[in-house]
């Protein structure tokens, strides 16, 4: 064997899994198209937002490296959503593009154990029976072995980009597509389909007239993604809003037809969340405007990113379209606006832990899962390297529940329900989303990147500090009075917040702004919080009633036969899950209930 | 659920354990007409009986031992049942010591005594129905009475459903409202007002709906109806004339009845467990002050009490309310006050008058919903209507008093689970359609 473990393509998915991979001891190699666009920020020169920041959160808790790159790039920072509430307020940073992709090479060069080749690979090799992965083939003639192979491929199998009538074989614009592999995949069997995304066009800065747009700034304080450190140093800089208009539309509705996507050459299904403009004109007519954020790419840069306008519209509509509005109508464009398409690999074929039900010891994570988004591909890519590095451990993997991680709501959705559109993570798919927030990642999370070998003892021990504080704090609360309450009973009225209470005690000013803050949701929001408690620990008895893999539904008698169909397929790891795949019933639950709970025996 | 074993053959009474004229126990389980043949007094006819059909014969206490009950026995064969399994469904006469010594009998043949919703368990067990499906039909098979019959079998039919459909569907609609301002960054959608209104009205339907309970049960499981009153006034004779039987004793001594009597009956088509009772009067007789005790009691417990008043000897007479009726007895002997309740047991005179009023006051209620007759009956059912209106009053207080939105969320979300829980689960991806088909977002 070459190497023990082998990633293939270095985008936010592969630099999670080759990280953790030789983090935890193992020899590997990350073999990517371009050693130069590592980490490239294909899309919005942002990450977090609202459950994206709190999977950001979540990587960094487990051990992987998405938050410091963040922190260390970025050029603006907000809390969002902070007046809708505890659950749903979520960290955003703009990033400088160029700062981040080259700290992410720099940390992947930096990596013991971790070796980089450029490449392409275009087949995968299998040992005889078909079975199991025993390395890859790349385009110009290696062949390289391995004992576990992670596969991240992005927008980049087969990929093809559309501007109007022109299309060309690239995974993003003049980045050539990765060929060859989606073929010798659907040969050995996988389940490929297709998928679209797009970007908007980059205009340059000093062509823009900021004084016509609404002017956006960051929030005054920065707060880390990372659990590591208390603070990080940035330049900020601001972001601005603008609208479409009756011109702006009109020009789009004139040309509708010569859009790849209406015009049907486009066959991948799109993101519903994140339609083109062309999309929410045609869908949404009755509105006279749509709002465009304007943001800057990167400090040494003049390129902006027009949030809002992604097209794929020929060249010259673009242009017009953009000219139509206000503040751009003198804007030079710098790169077009476009669609991709490119293969995925149903995840509906991938047990919980990443690994493929079709080739043993191959992993697939990120884009090629038929996610959509940063965030979503990093969590996938740490999760794969984990578990490829249990399995050649031979332990158990690493499967984060719903209540645990929007991560764990991610796999759990993917592999139980599959998707048809490119999947992004919303709040409102966890159940339990009071208790994933992102304050508390590295309470749920951070021992366990430690079990499986990613996070040190320095910040296990940051955590019980952590803990510690916030212990003392509730303490100080339960002590001390505020008015004729107790400062803990205060603070559970609605008009009262730690503020007013850090008036009158003044030792709490000696505690970090988060202990403080996560003591003030704990207080306020403690019935919210019990009650989920409470579903949680139903929630948890379907979950932890376990099914064998190899457990043989075809010897279960009383099953229908859709439900019996569907189980075979997707080979769910606890009832809990069963209970989510659709169309299993409610009676097939309960036979499997009475059967898992006899030691899983068939009957 | 777990400590059930599927593999035995169970039993049940079917019927409310109370002396009554008829009553059905169940037998489930694989084998089961084979082993009751044998105490059966014909064998050959039961085990040859084809599915779904009656066979009448005599239960014996053990192979050739004595005589049980005479009954009817409906047979299911295996697939087929309520249960989906090989079931036996005996009709027997309803006296509580025969019942007894049925039951103890099956259980020395080596039947299980099933445990509580243990039938239900089985026939979900073998995919025969949903949840409000399996309830809908074991109210079916224990209902008392034709009225309760119909409505459970217009529960399968779904206009329970379809009316929890309705508030389901605008309440998906609101919470796709509230999600969308979760989901996307406050400065990426449009200002938002809470729908207030909306939700009031939501809450509102389910609340309606989760008061037809209280009636839902009356059919269920028979409304207790108290006759009370003086000594003599002759609450004995009505008695018997509403059961048309002699069953209590009447006679022109004052105190005759000294302990309470009950039997049941129907009252236009209203399952009713009818009380008479010892008259009311100071007593130094100790048992007949403890029947006293004793009627008070059950005039607490009534569903309707029947206060009959002598119209020669008009003593105390409790107010009226909509549980109580003052009835004036003997019409035929004294003339009743103008615009009361008259009757004459004798005669016959005011009695259909009586009977109407009785099923007026046990029905109060129906109207309230509509023309439709959509009742709950389940308690199941009632909690989880009670629970979704109660959580969205809760939700509605938090509007009130401006707490976040994720919070309100979450009473939303619960009674959306609970209505999900009635008549099909609500997914997150459910939500997200609503939100993608009906707002403008994403950049
Ligand atoms: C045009 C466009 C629009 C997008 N729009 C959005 C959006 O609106 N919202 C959003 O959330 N996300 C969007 N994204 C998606 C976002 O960029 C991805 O989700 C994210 O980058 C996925 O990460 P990944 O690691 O899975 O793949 P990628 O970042 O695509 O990285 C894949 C890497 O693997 C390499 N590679 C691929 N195949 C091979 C191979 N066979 N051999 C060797 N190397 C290989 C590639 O060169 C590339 O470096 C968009 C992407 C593009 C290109
Ligand atoms: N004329 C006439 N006599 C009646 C009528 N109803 C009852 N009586 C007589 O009234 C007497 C008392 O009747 P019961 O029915 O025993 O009265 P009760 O209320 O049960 O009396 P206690 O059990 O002693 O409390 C009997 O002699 C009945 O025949 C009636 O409608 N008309
Ligand atoms: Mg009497």
């Amino acid at each position: 064997m070459d190497y023990d473990a082998i990633v293939v393509g270095g985008g936010h998915a592969g630099i999670e899994a080759c990280l953790a991979l030789a983090r935890i001891g193992y020899k590997t190699l990350l073999i990517t198209q371009n050693l130069d666009s590592i980490g490239r920020l294909s899309c919005n020169p942002a990450i977090g937002g609202l459950s994206k920041g709190n999977i950001v959160r979540e990587v960094d808790a487990l051990g992987g490296e998405m938050a410091h790159l963040i922190d260390h790039s970025m050029i603006q920072y907000r809390i969002l959503n902070r007046r809708r509430g505890p659950a749903v307020q979520a960290p955003r940073a703009q990033a400088d593009k160029f700062t981040y992709a080259r700290l992410a090479k720099e940390t992947l060069e930096a990596q013991a154990k971790l070796a980089l080749f450029m490449d392409t690979v275009v087949d995968i090799l299998l040992d005889k029976e078909g079975k199991r992965i025993i390395g890859v083939k790349t385009e110009r003639g290696h062949s390289i072995s391995a004992r576990v192979v992670v596969l991240t491929t992005g927008t980049f199998m087969d990929g093809r980009i559309f501007i109007g009538e022109y299309d060309a074989p690239h995974g993003r614009l003049d980045e050539p597509a990765a060929i060859g592999l989606g073929d010798a995949l659907r040969k050995k069997g996988f389940p490929l389909g297709r998928m679209k995304t797009g970007t908007p066009a980059r205009v340059r800065s000093s062509s823009l007239d900021f004084s016509k747009m609404e002017i956006q700034d960051g929030d005054p304080i920065l707060m880390p993604f990372s659990f590591d450190y208390d603070s990080v140093e940035r330049p900020m800089l601001p972001c601005h809003i603008t609208w479409t208009n009756a011109k702006t539309h009109k020009i789009i509705q004139k040309n509708i037809h010569r859009s790849p996507l209406y015009g049907g050459k486009i066959v991948g299904l799109g993101p519903r969340y994140c339609p083109s403009i062309e999309d929410k004109v045609v869908r949404f007519p009755e509105r006279d405007h749509h709002q465009i954020f304007v943001e800057p790419e990167g400090i040494g840069t003049e390129e902006m990113y027009l949030n809002g306008v992604s097209s794929s519209l020929p060249e010259d509509v673009q242009w017009d379209f953009i000219h139509s509005i206000v503040g751009l109508e003198e804007a030079e464009v710098m790169r077009p606006g476009y669609a991709v398409e490119y293969d995925y690999i149903d995840p509906l074929n991938l047990y919980p832990s990443l690994e493929s039900m079709h080739v043993e010891n191959l992993f697939i994570a990120g884009q090629t899962n038929g996610t959509s988004g940063y965030e979503e591909a990093a969590c996938q890519g740490l999760l794969a390297g984990i578990n490829a590095a249990q399995k050649l451990k031979g332990e158990k993997p690493l499967i984060l529940a719903r209540n645990e991680a929007y991560t764990g709501v991610l796999i759990d959705d993917l592999v139980t329900l599959g998707t048809e559109e490119p999947y992004r993570m919303f709040t409102s798919r966890a159940e339990y989303r009071l208790n994933l927030r992102h304050d508390s990642c590295d309470q749920r999370l951070t021992q366990k990147g430690y079990d499986v070998g990613l996070q040190t003892e320095e910040n296990l021990m940051r955590l019980k500090a952590k803990l510690e504080k916030i212990e003392a704090v509730k303490d100080l609360l339960g002590k001390r009075r505020y008015g004729q309450k107790s400062a803990v009973e205060a603070l559970k009225m609605p008009e009262v917040t730690m503020e007013h209470l850090q008036e009158v005690i003044s030792e709490l000013s000696e505690f970090e702004e988060p202990i403080r803050y996560q003591v003030e949701l704990e207080v306020k929001y403690a019935g919210y919080i019990n009650r989920q408690d409470r579903q949680i620990s139903r929630f948890e008895k379907l979950e932890s009633l376990e099914i064998p893999l190899d457990f043989d539904y075809d010897a279960l008698d009383g099953l229908s036969t859709e439900s019996r169909e569907k189980l075979k397929k997707i080979r769910p790891h606890s009832v809990g899950q069963a209970t989510r795949i659709s169309g299993v019933r409610n009676g097939d639950i309960a036979i499997l209930i009475v059967h898992v709970d006899k030691g899983g025996r068939n009957a | 659920m777990e400590s059930y074993n599927r593999d035995d053959i169970i039993f049940a009474l079917a019927t409310p354990w109370a002396q009554s004229a008829l009553a059905v126990i169940r037998v489930s389980g694989e084998g089961c007409r084979q082993l009751l043949s044998t105490s059966f007094s014909r064998p050959k006819a039961l085990l040859e009986a084809k599915n779904a059909t009656v066979v009448h014969g005599y239960l014996t206490d053990g192979p050739k031992g004595p005589v049980l009950d005479e009954v009817v026995v409906a047979v299911y064969t295996q697939g087929h049942g309520y249960t989906a399994e090989e079931a036996l469904e005996f009709t027997c006469h309803g006296s509580l010591p025969g019942l007894r010594r049925i039951l103890s009998s099956f259980k020395r043949l080596g039947m299980r005594n099933a445990e509580g919703g243990e039938f239900t368990f089985r026939a979900f067990l073998h995919g025969r129905m949903d949840l409000t499906q399996a309830e809908a039909v074991q109210e079916l098979i224990a209902s008392q009475s034709e009225r309760s019959q119909a409505l459970a079998l217009s529960r399968l039919e779904g206009s329970l459903k379809q009316q929890i459909q309705a508030s389901k569907e605008k309440l998906l609609t609101l919470l796709a409202h509230v999600e969308v301002q979760l989901d996307y960054a406050e400065d990426e959608v449009d200002d938002f007002t809470f729908p207030r209104q909306e939700l009031e009205e939501i809450r509102q339907a389910l609340a309606l709906l989760s008061s037809t309970y209280a009636v839902g049960r009356l059919y269920g499981q028979g409304a207790r109806i108290v006759l009370a009153g003086a000594t003599n006034v002759g609450k004995s004779t009505l008695f018997n004339l509403l059961l048309k039987q002699d069953r209590s004793i009447v006679s022109d001594i004052k105190g005759t009845t000294r302990d309470y009597i009950e039997a049941d009956c129907l009252i236009e088509g209203i399952p009713v467990r009818l009380y008479d009772t010892a008259g009311l009067r100071e007593s130094l007789d100790t048992i007949e002050s403890a029947g006293i005790q004793k009627t008070e009691q059950l005039i607490g417990q009534a569903d309707l009490v029947i206060f009959l008043v002598d119209s020669s000897e008009v003593g105390h007479i409790p107010p009226k309310d909509e549980r109580t009726l003052i009835v004036y007895s003997k019409s035929d002997l004294f003339k009743a006050p103008e615009g009361e309740l008259a009757i004459s047991a004798q005669s016959g005179h005011g009695i259909r008058a009586l009977v109407a009023e009785i099923a007026k006051r046990l029905g109060a209620g129906f109207g309230s919903t509509g023309d439709e007759l959509v009742i709950i009956e389940s308690e199941r059912q009632h909690l989880l209507l009670s629970g979704a209106a109660q959580a969205l009053g809760r939700a509605l207080t938090l509007v009130d008093t401006d707490v976040p939105l994720d919070i309100v969320a979450v009473e939303l979300g619960e009674a959306m689970q609970n209505l999900g829980e009635l008549t099909g689960e609500v997914t997150p991806a459910d939500i997200l359609t609503k939100i993608f088909s009906g707002f403008c977002v994403g950049k």
